[in-house]
């Protein structure tokens, strides 16, 4: 297993996801799924700021990171997280089929014009809800969990309130 | 260029100290953030209330960071309305610095800092000190790198702007948090005995052996960091719940 966790959460590299999981998982890299993120040099400068020397940052287009994951996947040697920052761009990763029967966790997406409280840490729109549909109906499991000890809010639930 | 006067650096400071003030789970950060940048944006918009408001407005909505790394923030968000940089730049910029001022404030502060300031403190008292000692020489020593992190933190937003991330990675402290790694372990190590003594009062142990095992612990700790913090984690919860079951007995 030796990518850990597949999250999507709007602040991507922040505490939870460094000291939280990160600590727990004992991780060597977080690489971040983002097709902006992936051309934009100062973004990538500031979130390495926010990384411990023994924790590596990779920042990644779709269709690189469609590549690169099967590949970690199978490396036993380095322990990661993949992150993205919506569920449009995890659910184009779930359609390519590198996540087959992987778990998805839902970790933070925050209020915006037209989103909803779900959760403390999950608001959504109706374009969220159905991507989430989307997500689920690829071969994944989805659930929400903010840090490592919280309970899991399964996605059915997440849809139903 | 406008300067960041004395005063004006005083005023946001002050009014920072308040951050999490209207913490919620909608905005975070956000309310408090806009409240404290009110002395840079005013002075900017100085007679325009409309655009002052709107100003405000922009910088309450969600936002994230380490309540004192928000001061880099601040900096930086000040920074770049006094350069009148396009709006859509500022909002992306601001998203942007969510996770990696938490994730740094977070390792730096209350995963390193706080825990070694209150472990000395009560090292402190464990052997023998006046606890009101402790009690100030924690809120000296915690308060003083506190402080110092909020103002260092403006002063260099302010000077920086949206090349800040730049800046951070360069800084000293992004390497701190992994520097206080073992300083942490190691006074942990030392703490053990004590505190279990002071626990198990009048169970006759020699002090004697106790200082040596309080070294063994300390070279542990700069060994292997990881076990013995966890292990002082541990065991200093514990300690402090049967301290305070015991006090309540006695």
């Amino acid at each position: 297993m030796p990518i850990l966790l597949y999250r999507v959460d709007d602040r991507l590299i922040h505490g939870q996801v460094v000291v939280g999981w990160g600590a727990q998982l004992q991780i060597d890299y977080i690489a971040v799924v983002d097709d902006e993120l992936a051309a934009s040099d100062w973004e990538q400068d500031l979130y390495r700021a926010g990384l411990p020397d023994t924790l590596e940052g990779r920042f990644l287009t779709v269709e690189r990171a469609v590549e690169a994951i099967p590949i970690w996947q199978e490396n036993p040697k380095e322990r990661g997280i993949v992150l993205t920052r919506d569920i449009a761009t995890v659910c184009q990763l779930a359609e390519s089929g590198v996540l087959q029967g992987q778990e998805i966790n839902i970790g933070g997406l925050h209020d915006a014009p037209g989103r909803r409280r779900i959760l403390t840490y999950v608001f959504l729109g109706d374009d969220d809800r159905r991507e989430l549909i989307r997500l689920g109906k690829t071969g994944v499991r989805v659930s929400a969990r903010d840090v490592p000890n919280a309970r899991a809010v399964e996605l059915d639930q997440l849809l139903k309130s | 260029m406008a300067e960041l006067t004395l005063m004006l650096r005083l005023r946001v400071l002050a009014r920072s100290l308040a951050i999490q003030g209207s913490w919620n789970f909608r905005t975070m950060l956000g309310a408090g953030t806009a409240f404290a940048l009110i002395p840079l944006l005013s002075s900017l918009f100085k007679g325009e209330r409309e655009a002052l408001a709107r100003a405000v407005g922009r910088h309450a909505g969600f936002f994230n960071a380490h309540p004192y790394m928000a001061s880099v923030a601040i900096g930086a968000l000040a920074r770049m309305e006094f350069e009148a940089a396009d709006q859509e730049e500022i909002q992306r910029f601001r998203n942007v610095l969510v996770g990696p001022l938490g994730s740094l404030g977070d390792r730096l502060v209350w995963a390193r800092w706080r825990p070694l300031c209150s472990i000395f403190a009560v090292l402190l008292v464990a052997t023998g000190a006046v606890w009101w000692v402790a009690a100030g020489l924690f809120l000296l020593l915690y308060n003083s790198a506190h402080l110092s992190l909020r103002a260092w933190g403006l002063g260099l937003g302010w000077r920086e702007g949206r090349r800040v991330g730049a800046a951070l990675r360069a800084s000293p402290l992004r390497r701190l948090p992994d520097r206080l790694t073992i300083p942490l372990a190691v006074i942990s190590g030392l703490l053990l005995p004590p505190l279990a003594l002071a626990i198990g009062e009048g169970s006759g142990v020699e002090p004697i052996s106790l200082i040596g095992i309080s070294l063994i612990l300390a070279a542990a700790g700069y060994w292997r960091p990881a076990t013995v913090g966890r292990a002082a984690a541990l065991i200093l919860v514990l300690g402090s719940l049967v301290m305070i079951v015991l006090a309540n007995a006695a």
